[in-house]
Parts: structure tokens; C-alpha cells; sequence
């Protein structure tokens, strides 16, 4: 699928030795050869094997549950139920934050009598085999009474309504507030009002939740797991009521993630069990377990009132946000506030009234998910810009580019935006890359769509975000990185390694990097929000630039020149200006060494703080910053079947600055592949709560069958906030490719389907609605 | 996790007919041990048919094709002669399941599971195939045109094997042609399936065929709407009115895929597109005649 000849477009000629190019990742080889070692490739001599009961209705009392059977079964080990644990909760937020109603919100560990989602666990079972946990599982007899459930967000507002969150199933509100609406809606030729919906979706990761955890000789609870969050250690210790400091989470490659790995899974339980039975316990998800364990992606309805002048000035928008969040609050509030800030999309828009409402029901909890908010915001913005050009009869990309942020420009928050925008540009790139339109015959129509988008990378500024990195360089000159970043995949722990090569003058050969060990590795934060390059890359540079003038001082009193003219390069340090006068950096190292020159550093970067923004009118910074991009698709509709094709798929994204292209590829063209699935074919079903979708010949990701060849363009303004001018790509590449694909398949029939996935069944309605209309 | 199971293996087709009372056949196992997984299959003794010799046998001469049992669908689309012999039945190969699925599960198989959704049945229904079948006391032959009574009912007995399917190789006026509809293009389960067989002789259509997948109860053949098409020259309105009976002998379900709405729509367009496109490619070779 990777189109070989990738654009890169780079403001500012800087020379760079390391990092720009597409290097082998440090974890490219392991994988290729199958030698990496996932969390489940982990065993122990005497491991026991566990499995989680959970309920099959969505809402209901436990009346009772009783285990007997199950524990008197010959290798049955332990058996936990609610009546077992002490009466504490698990937290549901982020390490380090208080969410908005966090003490009332937390989540029962087990269930203690009420039930509020379908695949809430009842019982943990640790037994000798699989096989016998699997026959325990079976044994334990409970009897649940259905209560009333609600499962949609206008049902669970309304006087009466179940309460699954007290008091009023309300788990997260925010308010934006910007010029005035009512006087822009009266310079206004036309007002254009549309909802957009978007549905349930799975992360639907290679590797399903596993892990494998052990009592150490010193009490510590050990967990080695599959997990975006090492930092959960914390979370994991308050739960069982011991210090923090006896719990460490040890991380392995991680088979993606994509924000299903960022809430809590299998740890607790494994903590739970390891300590009743005082053996290694290992507990691995099958992929129907994965399905009901984890949180979903939040089904949106956002409404766009747009006030735009008759050549295309927008001069109000009014935007009203329900998120469902599930049964449980987990990380709603701040994916409602993403949501929200997200919504004006990357438009200067000055009279903005936003109103958005996170909402419990009885169905599965929802959480992060790769875009976690901004992306359905960007369904519904980009859509309804399609519809005003649409209404208003103007080219619809020169309605974007006359709304379009310019750098400098000011968010709907009031936020200065201190970066490049270059939104115009990308799309101008993504457009071009189309090509010639592909010929339509018979009932097949056709069509484009762009989308566009602003997309935060890096954590909410009031969270005080940080990360650290220790960088050391060995009397051989061969160097070591230690984070405790996670790698799930993208090549987060390759691209530190990338780092420090660059400034400490060696290849990424001669680095090694040990990352995501909440015990051993300085801690760096989650990966998660489009951070881990931003914050842990920054740490990585920041320890390896003070090393380097170490190394760098050093040498040039070896070489009796001044600091300044001497650089690292090649594996050696010499003089700028006179390469031959040189010395290795082994021997510089090693001379270091035995001069007790300091060959390590500890370093934390800290990204901006601020204060919260202020609660009724949403004013303020939310974000250190943002990417900008485009994606632009062709599609081609089957109108008598509604079958749909992508026929090509471009993304242009100004990430900054590359530090391993090759990675922003992958991640462009996974963004692609996900963001089809998202626009066409995903959905989880619930019916009454229950997932009668739980296998993946249901829930339909794009096969290699669906996907056309995707074409990366990068651009580089070397603006952004992370190490060398980056920006973030892990989720802008996801945020625009679901609106591309529906403002495409909108231009190819001439009629819009607003709610996803868009199925072939949908488009064949919206088509005979539309006729009927006519 | 895989409920327990006796496995049987057996040396050969004698003997493996022998152990089949009270058994049940496993070739590919592409349904029945993920049926088993998924505690919707009960199967005590599965006898393993992969010792047949010679049962992925497939002959193909001018006239007639015939297949063994173990024929995988993968063994389809990897002979050659197919795509002339059976060529409905190749456009479904193409398209069933995935690769990994493909090379493990046979025709038979497929026949056999009674899937109103199977994809090779729409075409098998189109080529009029026989099916053999074989116990220990005796060999039938059953027109697969009436193998099936019901929901995954068919005219095997508990103890019988298809040891192979046989057909007629279409002639040079015949065209016969398979679309499946689905959700997406690669590995998805079949929402509307349409086979058709069309004969020309001169102007008129001689002889018609339409089977349809995931409509009904089992697969079936629109017969109405063939017997519209049959002795008449093909204009546009006769086909869209014979495909209009197809979808009006179509009795589809809603479920998470489609609405039965939708299914008999698609069966619409799709009969007419396929009959549609039939007749247009005879007319070129009667040209050349």
C-alpha cells in the first residue's frame, strides 16, 4: 500500500544526520523474525491461569452468586467475588487528574449487586490450567434480576429516566463562548442547521488484553502487561490499599492500542489474583473477551448551526454536543471537552456558542479512542462545510480556504495557535495527489471529498503535563536510552533512539533503548493523546543535548580548540572547520571515564501549564498546540447496490518535522485504514446494552480487499513543539479520512448520509429519499 | 475454548463410512470447530476425512467436470480449467472468506453446512450439479437442485458422505455469472448472492438459470423468473420483469447485516444487472458465429 515516493516539503534546509530519514526502527528486526516478545509470550514456572466471569444483561441486581462448585473443582486455585474484596472502588481517570465527579463515578472492581453494563465482571477465577479455569467459569451459579435499563442518551435525560449515574446521568458538561452569536447569525445571508451522528466503534488491536503478574520477594506486586499506561501502578496500588511503591507495571511491545490500552484492563485483576494466591497469575483475553472488556469509542450527535455570508464568510456557529458515555465515567468528560474544543474544526470563526453534554446509559462505557472526541468532531464540522457550500452554491474548497485559521490565528478558545497552519497548503497537496478523476459508467457515480481538520497533540495544559528520559553514552561510545514510555507500536521507543543519535553524533545502530518499567525507567507520562513523541522525545533531546556539551566541552579541551567548534558525527567528535583533527567518541568516552566525567543525564521536560479555562465561557489555553492537515479521498458508488469504493486515498499532514518518516507513513496509512472502517463498515450493535456484535465476522474492519493504495504526503514547517520542530501524527492521520470518505460519497450521489457507517444499505435509503424528494 | 471432542481418523473412504453412524465429517473444519468454540455445535466424535485418497481429485474433460469431496475452494481457484468450467463457481471462490479460509474449507463442506449464505451453492444451483453421496451400505446421486428442505436442512443422512459434486461444462452460447454483495470486499459474509445461467440461441434465450443466496431459508432458484426468460428474446423490460420475480420469490430476514428491505431490492438490481450482462456477452459470440 505504501506509495514509495513520498513528498517532503521542509521550510528550512537544516542538515540533519539522523533524524528526517527512514532508518530501520530499532524494533523492526524482532518483529520481522517473530523474536519480540509481547506481554503474552511471558510464562512462570507454577503460573496460574485466570478468566473474569462477567454478566451477559446490561442492567440488573445480583441476587446471588455462588461459587462452591467452581472452588471445589480439583485444580481450581481461587475464586474472587465482590464479598472477597475490600469495599474499594478502581479509578477510572487519568494518572494525576481529578476528573469532574470522579469520587461518584469511580468503578466497582466486581460487582457487589448492581449490574449497569453487559460485561461487567462478577467473579476472577485463577485455576492450574485454562481448561479448568474455562470449566470453573461454567460452575459458578448466579441468579440476576433485570432492571430497567436506559441506552439512549435523549432517554437517560429525561424526569424518570434510570438513574445509572447520580444524580441525573450528567458525567460531563462544557460551555464555549466566543463574540456574539445572535449579532453573527444577523449578518448572516444564510443559516445552514444539520446533525451528524457517529456509532459505537472497537479499537480492535492485533494483540487482546493479556498479562501475567507476580508477588516478589520484597511484596511487590510485579505486572507484565500490554498496556499504554505503566503510570496505572498508581491506580492499581490505591485499589488494593498498598503503597504505591509496591506495585510496578512492567510494559513489553505492545500490539497497538489506539486508547483501548489506556484505561485499566486486566492489571487489577491480575494484581488481585497474584496476591490471594500468592503465585504468578497470567490472564489473557480471547478476542470476544477483548470485546466486552474494554470501553468503546463514544457514539456522538453534534448539531452545526452555521451562519455564513452569500460569498462564503462563516459568521456564526452554534454547535450542541451529546456524547453517550456508557455506564461508567472513565475518561468521558475530557473526550466531551476535545469534542468541544475541537468543533469550530480549523476555522476562524469570531461569534461561537458551543454546548456539549456527556451523558450515562446502560451501555458499555466508552472512553479514549485514537482522535478521543476531536475525531467526531471532525465528521461533523467538515460535513457540514460540504453542506453550506452545497446550500450556498460556492466551490466547496474555496469556502474552506476562506474560513481557514492562518498561522497566528486565534482558536475559539482564545488560544493563540503559535505554530504553522498550513491547513490551506495540505489541502492543496492532498487535491493535487488525486490526480485525473476516474471515468464513471452506468449506475457507479464518482465522487471527491476533503476534509480537513485541527487536531491537539500533547496533553490538556492544565494537567501540568511531564516527562523524563536518562540518556548515558557507555566507554565504548555506544549509547543507552531509558524512558518509561510505552511502544505500542508506531515506533515510539525507536524515535528516542533516533534522538540522542542525532546529537550525540552516532547511529541508531549503536543505541539501545529500555523503555516502560514503572519501577526501573524514569517515567514519561502515557502513551496516549499524541504525546509520547512530543513529551518523551523532547526529555530524550533535552538529556542528550546536556550530555552532548559535556562530550562536546570535553573533546574540545582534548583537542585544545573551543567548544563551539567542535561537533559529533560518524561516532567521532572533530573539529568543525579541520575534520581531521578528531578523537572517537570511545576514546573520548573512555578518556571521559577515567577523568570522572559525568556520562549520563536524568532529564524532565515539562510541557506548558496553565490554568483550567474558565468554566462558562470556556476561555482560555486547552492545549499546547496542534496539527493541521488534510485528507482527500475518490471514491466510486455503486447507486443501484449503495456499494461503495475507495478508489484513492491521500493524506497530507504538516507534522513539523519527520524523525523517522517511514513511522508517519505507517501511521498516515493506518489512519487511512482506520477512518475507512470508521466511515463505512464499523459499528458495535447494542441491543438493550448487550453486544450482539462481538466477533470480528460482524464488526468489519477494512480487508487489504477494501483498501486502495494510500498515498502519505509530508510537510514540514518545523513549527511545531516536540523535538525538532515536530508536531504529532498518531491521531491527526485518523481525524479527517471518515468526513473525506463521507463528503465523497455525498459528491458521487448528490445526497448525504448523516449517520455512520455509512452502509451500502443507507446510501440505496438516502437515494430513494432523495428521489422521492425531488 | 473448544469443547472436547473424540477425533477419529480413519485409514480410507471404506473405512471412514464405517465410523460416520453417530459421527459427524470434519474436512476444513472452517464451521464446525468454530461452532464448537462457540458452544453452538454438540458434536461428541468428529471423524477426520483428510485420509481419503485421492479426494481432492477434480476432472475436467469437454463436457464434464467432477469434483472430489475434499476439494478445498482454494483447489478451485488454483485449476485453471476452471474458470471455463465453472466460471460462476470460480467468482465465488474468489471471494470466499479470506485466503487462510479459502485453502482449508471444501466445496462440500460448504454444500453441506445448509447456509442460506454458503457461496458456492448460488453457483452450484446455476451449473444444475449433482451431488453424490456415499454410506457404507450403498452411492446416491441427488440434483442439488433438491438437496435442500429447509434452514441448514438437506437430504443427507446422518451417516452418508458427499463424496463429489459433477456438473456440465457450460457451452460457448451459455454465460454463467456470480456476484456476491456484501458488507465489504474481503472476508465478509454474504448479504445477497446471485448465480445466473443463460443460454442463447439465436435471438432468444434458451434455457435460464438464477440462483439466490441469503434470501431465503435455504438458496434457491427464482423459478418464475426463469420461466419468464426462457424461449423469449431479452429485452430490457422482460429482464427487469423477471428479475422484479426474483426478488418477488425472495423471502429475506432483517439481521445486523441487511434489512430484508434492502435484500430484496439488491436482488432486483443485481438479477437484472447479472441476466443483463449475460445476454450482452452472447450477443458478441453469436455475432461471431
Amino acid at each position: 500500500m505504501t506509495d514509495q515516493t513520498t513528498a517532503r516539503h521542509t521550510e528550512a534546509n537544516v542538515v540533519l544526520r539522523q533524524v528526517g530519514k527512514p532508518l530501520e526502527r530499532t524494533d523492526a528486526e524482532g518483529k520481522a523474525t517473530g523474536r519480540t516478545r509481547y506481554a503474552g509470550d511471558y510464562t512462570m514456572p507454577g503460573m496460574l491461569h485466570a478468566k473474569v466471569l462477567r454478566s451477559d444483561i446490561a442492567s440488573g441486581k445480583l441476587k446471588r452468586l455462588d461459587a462452591s462448585k467452581a472452588r471445589a473443582l480439583p485444580g481450581v486455585t481461587a475464586i474472587l467475588t465482590a464479598e472477597d474484596l475490600p469495599d474499594r472502588l478502581a479509578a477510572t481517570d487519568m494518572p494525576g487528574q481529578t476528573g469532574q465527579k470522579r469520587a461518584a463515578t469511580d468503578r466497582q472492581i466486581l460487582v457487589r449487586e448492581i449490574i449497569r453494563h453487559h460485561g461487567e465482571p462478577l467473579a476472577l477465577i485463577a485455576a492450574e490450567t485454562p481448561a479448568i479455569a474455562d470449566k470453573a467459569h461454567d460452575l459458578i451459579e448466579y441468579e440476576i434480576e433485570p432492571l430497567p435499563g436506559v441506552y439512549e442518551t435523549s432517554a437517560a435525560l429525561q424526569a424518570g429516566a434510570p438513574v445509572v449515574t447520580e444524580p441525573d446521568n450528567i458525567v460531563g458538561e462544557h460551555k464555549i463562548r466566543k463574540g456574539d452569536t445572535e449579532k453573527g447569525f444577523a449578518e448572516a445571508d444564510h443559516i445552514i442547521e444539520n446533525t451528524f451522528h457517529t456509532q459505537f466503534i472497537e479499537h480492535a488491536f492485533l494483540e487482546p488484553e493479556v498479562g501475567l503478574a507476580w508477588v516478589d520477594e520484597n511484596g511487590v506486586i510485579n505486572i507484565r502487561m500490554s498496556t499504554q499506561v505503566i503510570e496505572h501502578f498508581r491506580f492499581i496500588a490505591d485499589a488494593m490499599g498498598v503503597p504505591h511503591n509496591k506495585v510496578r507495571i512492567l510494559g513489553a511491545m505492545v500490539g497497538g492500542g489506539f486508547g483501548g490500552k489506556e484505561d485499566i484492563t486486566v492489571e487489577l485483576y491480575l494484581a488481585l489474583l497474584a496476591q490471594a494466591t500468592r503465585r504468578p497469575v497470567r490472564l489473557a483475553y480471547t478476542r470476544e473477551d477483548s470485546f466486552v472488556g474494554h470501553g468503546k469509542r463514544h457514539p456522538f450527535d453534534i448539531t452545526h448551526k452555521t451562519g455564513v455570508t452569500k460569498d462564503g464568510k462563516i459568521t456564526a456557529l452554534e454547535v450542541t454536543i451529546r456524547a453517550d458515555s456508557g455506564a461508567y465515567v472513565f475518561l468521558s468528560p475530557y473526550v466531551l471537552l476535545y469534542c468541544a474544543v475541537a468543533a469550530p474544526g480549523p476555522y476562524r470563526i469570531d461569534n461561537v456558542k458551543i454546548d456539549s453534554k456527556a451523558i450515562a446509559t446502560n451501555n458499555m462505557y466508552t472512553s479514549a479512542f485514537r482522535g478521543f472526541g476531536a475525531a467526531q468532531a471532525c465528521v461533523a464540522y467538515e460535513a457540514q462545510m460540504d453542506e453550506i457550500a452545497k446550500a450556498i452554491s460556492i466551490d466547496r474548497f474555496e469556502l474552506r480556504r476562506h474560513n481557514f485559521m492562518r498561522t497566528g490565528d486565534k482558536t475559539a478558545t482564545g488560544q493563540t495557535v503559535e505554530s504553522a497552519i498550513w491547513s490551506d497548503k495540505c489541502m492543496t497537496q492532498a487535491l493535487a495527489a488525486l490526480g485525473e478523476p476516474t471515468n464513471a459508467e452506468g449506475p457507479v457515480k464518482v465522487g471527491r471529498g476533503v476534509a480537513t481538520y485541527q487536531q491537539s497533540y500533547g496533553r490538556i495544559t492544565w494537567f501540568h503535563d511531564t516527562a523524563e528520559a536518562w540518556v548515558g553514552i557507555e566507554v565504548d561510545g555506544t549509547v543507552i536510552v531509558r524512558s518509561g514510555v510505552t511502544d505500542i507500536g508506531a515506533g515510539q521507543a525507536s524515535a528516542l533512539g533516533q534522538i540522542a543519535a542525532e546529537l550525540l553524533g552516532v547511529g541508531l545502530d549503536d543505541v539501545v533503548v529500555y523503555n516502560s518499567d514503572s519501577a526501573v525507567t524514569p517515567l514519561a507520562g502515557t502513551t496516549t493523546a499524541t504525546r509520547a513523541l512530543y513529551m518523551t522525545g523532547r526529555a530524550a533531546h533535552k538529556a542528550s543535548e546536556i550530555l552532548r556539551g559535556r562530550l562536546v566541552e570535553f573533546a574540545a579541551s582534548e583537542l585544545g580548540v573551543r567548544p563551539e567548534d567542535v561537533d559529533l558525527a560518524n561516532g567521532q567528535a572533530f573539529v568543525i572547520d579541520n575534520p581531521e583533527s578528531a578523537m572517537s567518541l570511545k576514546d573520548l568516552a573512555a578518556r571521559g571515564a577515567s577523568e570522572g566525567l559525568q556520562r549520563s543525564e536524568l532529564a524532565m521536560f515539562r510541557a506548558p501549564f496553565t490554568d483550567p479555562i474558565d468554566e462558562e465561557t470556556g476561555q482560555g489555553p486547552v492545549f499546547p498546540d496542534f496539527t493541521y492537515g488534510c485528507h482527500a479521498v475518490e471514491v466510486a458508488v455503486d447507486t443501484e447496490t449503495g456499494e461503495v469504493t475507495v478508489l484513492k486515498s491521500v493524506g497530507a499532514h504538516d507534522i513539523g518535522q519527520a524523525i523517522n518518516p517511514q513511522a508517519v507513513e505507517g501511521q498516515i496509512e493506518g489512519g487511512a485504514l482506520m477512518g475507512q472502517g470508521y466511515a463505512l463498515s464499523e459499528e458495535l450493535i447494542y441491543q438493550e446494552g448487550k453486544l450482539v456484535s462481538p466477533s470480528f465476522s460482524e464488526y468489519l474492519i477494512p480487508t487489504s480487499m477494501d483498501m486502495p493504495e494510500i498515498k502519505s504526503i509530508i510537510l514540514e514547517s518545523r513549527s511545531g513543539l516536540g523535538p525538532f520542530g515536530a508536531k504529532g501524527i498518531g491521531e491527526p492521520s485518523l481525524t479527517p479520512v471518515a468526513p473525506a470518505i463521507a463528503n465523497a460519497i455525498a459528491d458521487a450521489i448528490g445526497t448525504r448520509v448523516f449517520d455512520l457507517p455509512i452502509t451500502p444499505e443507507k446510501i440505496v435509503r438516502a437515494l430513494r429519499e432523495a428521489d422521492e424528494n425531488a | 475454548m473448544l469443547r472436547e471432542f473424540e477425533l477419529d481418523l480413519p485409514g480410507d473412504l471404506q473405512e471412514t463410512l464405517t465410523r460416520l453412524p453417530g459421527g459427524t465429517p470434519l474436512a476444513g473444519g472452517t464451521n464446525l470447530l468454530v461452532d464448537l468454540r462457540a458452544r453452538r455445535e454438540e458434536a461428541k466424535r468428529l471423524v477426520w476425512l483428510g485420509n481419503i485418497e485421492a479426494f481432492r481429485d477434480i476432472k475436467i474433460d469437454k463436457a464434464h467436470v467432477a469434483i472430489g469431496g475434499g476439494t478445498t475452494v482454494g483447489d478451485i481457484l488454483r485449476n485453471s480449467a476452471m474458470i471455463d468450467a465453472a466460471p460462476s463457481l470460480v467468482g465465488a471462490a474468489r471471494v470466499f472468506g479470506g485466503q487462510m479460509v479459502r485453502n482449508q474449507a471444501t466445496v462440500a463442506g460448504n454444500v453441506c453446512s445448509g447456509s442460506p449464505a454458503a457461496d458456492t451453492v448460488p453457483p452450484l444451483l446455476s451449473l444444475d450439479a449433482e451431488i453424490c453421496l456415499a454410506s457404507s451400505t450403498g452411492v446416491r446421486s441427488v440434483p442439488i437442485d433438491s438437496f435442500y428442505s429447509g434452514f441448514k436442512k438437506n437430504q443427507r443422512k446422518q451417516d452418508e458422505l458427499i463424496t463429489g459434486l459433477s456438473w456440465s461444462v457450460p457451452g460457448p452460447s451459455t454465460a454463467n455469472l456470480f456476484y456476491k454483495l456484501a458488507r465489504r470486499k474481503g472476508d465478509a459474509i454474504t448479504v445477497v448472492g446471485v448465480a445466473v445461467t443463460v443460454t442463447r440461441d439465436g435471438d432468444r434465450c434458451s434455457d435460464a438459470r438464477i440462483a439466490l443466496g441469503a434470501v431465503a431459508p435455504t438458496v434457491f432458484r427464482a423459478k418464475d423468473a426463469e420461466a419468464m426468460l426462457t424461449d423469449q428474446p431479452l429485452t430490457e423490460e422482460l429482464i427487469d420483469e423477471a428479475a422484479r420475480a426474483a426478488m418477488a420469490q425472495s423471502n429475506p430476514i432483517d439481521d445486523i447485516r441487511a434489512s430484508a428491505d434492502y435484500r430484496r431490492h439488491t436482488v432486483h438490481m443485481l438479477t437484472r444487472r447479472l441476466i443483463g450482462q449475460a445476454w450482452r456477452s452472447l450477443a458478441g459470440k453469436e455475432a461471431d458465429k
